[in-house]
């Protein structure tokens, strides 16, 4: 799963949290001496905050001085630029066409697997073998690694791929070539991470949809509600934590999409088809060398994934206390 | 007047069409090499094993030595994460200090820090620590990257647990540790199921933090062993499905015999109420 399937807020927000216990109302009063507390942190916290201080705070802040810098491993002396890179980024051609790929593919992973996922829990939203067997065949992909994902995709869409074979049989002449035309190689890939996306927001809304009481169906029923009027009025107000995990779950994997990309296209076809900011950071930085610029590259992109993160998270949840 | 065999209808339609990429890996993992290109939607037939004989023994042994590297790193890495994190988050959620509360707040924003933006200066840190291609080095960063994750499941279960239990264990004079490890640990089973398996996969699959903190010559886990056999059989499309179904298996079997779990981990919060 790794970047292409669950991200890490995926399971965060839907972690098991069993209600919460009142304290102990002596607790924080009393004031022990400062040695025991020092050692009680030095032994369950420290060892934890240590690693990550050194493998995610740390490499943050020397992203963001490098950044800062014109720093080049195979061409010293490092200068300080000042925001030079950063002033570079908006006028470089290539970045502004990373971050219109980047856009356009998140925005697809984010709605296309939410709209069909849905549909999908909702036709398999009953008992029996059947549906069991098919709730696993959606999840399935989400366990497979992207590579696999990304090689047996390509297959199945090379030029003479099954897929193309297909369409010439059925007399289309010149199918597209899914992978090698710049136009139409960005919406392939954004399809593939689609496909492995699905079987989570299918998981995900099925596990929403036991959640809605059927007596409240059923007294939309009475009522006279048809099904569209009961889906509306009653099932999809419910369904709004599922949402907001789905959404926000593949909004940060499809921001930093790597593997795919990587392993498909590796950027191509033509100039940067399908290139995300993710592929560029790490082309840039470790092909090119251009140490300081691709820093600067990643800042920008941390940037906008908290920025939008927050904004959407903020507004999904409030959207859920509104319902 | 329902039409009742509509939706089993339309959902297996809808299944079978998902499923043509699935089909497509396990048809030709059992078909003759040649046929693979010529003919790669058709079934197996007569089935061989020719492929994944192929792939157990290669001369130079990539599917063993890449199996060997992911077992190492994924064990290594979950068993660390787990203790360290449950351990944090034990601390974290029983201390109701302001500066812990911060601390909360820095650790859970790891969670959505892409790991491009931190990988070009995680190999200067490792360089100089002479951890860069190393088991150890991946280790050591899987630990790091992921500790938010343990950290965020395990504060939000501990939270829950009855603090009285630890007190009293405390005042009959038992040291901390033992109180965690005898008494609060063993509570704390679902939350540990689900960072072991969470992670679990996440670290098995993992693809872009191998690649480059491994680098290109020093082994590789079986991710990006299947990455770097793609370029050396072009033509040998046969090990590369055997290749690809070897490595997944061993996730497919942990899936299927977890799969309550999977399903309760993954949507524990998805509902309302």
């Amino acid at each position: 799963m790794g970047e292409g399937g669950l991200t890490q807020l995926a399971a965060v927000v839907a972690s098991p949290a069993p209600p919460r216990t009142r304290r102990s109302p002596a607790r924080g009063r009393r004031r022990k001496p400062i040695l025991p507390r020092v050692a009680h942190f030095a032994s369950f916290g420290a060892p934890g905050v240590l690693v990550y201080l050194c493998f995610v705070l740390a490499p943050i802040l020397i992203s963001f001085g490098y950044s800062l810098t014109n720093y080049n491993p195979f061409n010293p002396p490092v200068k300080f630029v000042g925001l030079e890179n950063y002033r570079l980024l908006f006028t470089d051609e290539q970045f502004l066409i990373a971050l219109k790929v980047t856009t356009i593919l998140t925005v697809i992973v984010v709605v296309v697997p939410n709209v069909l996922g849905l549909g999908v829990a909702l036709l398999l939203d009953r008992k029996g073998w059947l549906y069991n067997a098919l709730r696993s065949v959606f999840f399935t992909p989400v366990i497979l690694s992207s590579v696999v994902v990304s090689i047996v995709w390509s297959r199945l869409l090379d030029d003479r791929g099954p897929l193309n074979d297909l369409l010439r049989a059925l007399g289309i002449e010149h199918p597209p070539g899914w992978l090698s035309d710049p136009d139409v190689a960005l919406y392939s890939v954004a399809s593939i991470v689609c496909w492995q996306m699905l079987g989570f927001c299918v998981v995900v809304y099925l596990a929403g949809l036991q959640g809605v009481p059927a007596e409240l169906l059923e007294a939309a029923e009475i009522d006279g509600a048809g099904p569209l009027r009961r889906f509306r009025a009653v099932t999809w107000p419910l369904l709004a934590p599922s949402l907001t995990i789905n959404t926000v779950v593949l909004l940060i994997s499809a921001f930093k999409t790597y593997d795919y990309v990587k392993v498909i296209t590796n950027g191509g076809p033509g100039s940067g088809a399908t290139a995300t900011i993710a592929f560029d950071v790490l082309q840039t930085g470790f092909d090119s060398n251009h140490v300081g610029y691709a820093s600067a590259m990643a800042v920008l992109m941390l940037v906008i994934v908290a920025v939008v993160t927050t904004v959407v998270l903020n507004f999904l949840r409030r959207r859920e206390v509104d319902l | 007047m329902t039409r009742s065999w509509l939706r089993p209808a339309v959902a297996l339609l809808v299944g079978a069409v998902f499923f043509v990429p699935l089909y497509l890996v396990l048809t030709n993992v059992f078909k003759q090499g040649d046929l693979i290109a010529k003919d790669p939607a058709s079934l197996p037939l007569p089935p061989t094993l020719a492929n994944i004989h192929a792939v157990l023994t290669r001369p130079d042994g990539l599917f063993w030595v890449s199996l060997a590297n992911s077992v190492v790193v994924t064990v290594l890495s979950i068993l660390v994460l787990t203790v360290l994190s449950a351990m944090l988050g034990h601390y974290l959620a029983r201390s109701g200090k302001r500066w812990t509360k911060v601390l909360t707040l820095v650790l859970l924003a790891g969670l959505m820090i892409p790991p491009q933006v931190i990988l070009i200066p995680i190999t200067d840190v490792l360089r100089v620590t002479h951890l860069m291609a190393t088991l150890q080095g991946l280790i050591l960063f899987n630990v790091g990257y992921y500790v938010p994750f343990g950290v965020f499941v395990f504060t939000g279960f501990i939270r829950g647990v009855p603090v009285e239990l630890e007190e009293a264990a405390l005042l009959d004079g038992a040291s901390r540790m033992q109180v965690f490890w005898r008494v609060v640990f063993p509570l704390l089973r679902p939350a540990t199921a689900s960072v072991l398996i969470f992670l679990g996969v996440w670290i098995w699959n993992d693809f872009i933090d191998p690649l480059i903190i491994l680098g290109p010559s020093q082994g590789t886990t079986i991710t990006t062993g299947i990455y770097r056999s793609i370029g050396q059989y072009q033509a040998d499309l046969g090990s590369v499905f055997a290749l690809m179904f070897l490595a997944t298996l061993p996730v497919l079997i942990f899936y299927l015999a977890l799969q309550k779990q999977f399903v309760k981990g993954l949507t524990g919060g998805a509902t309302k109420g």
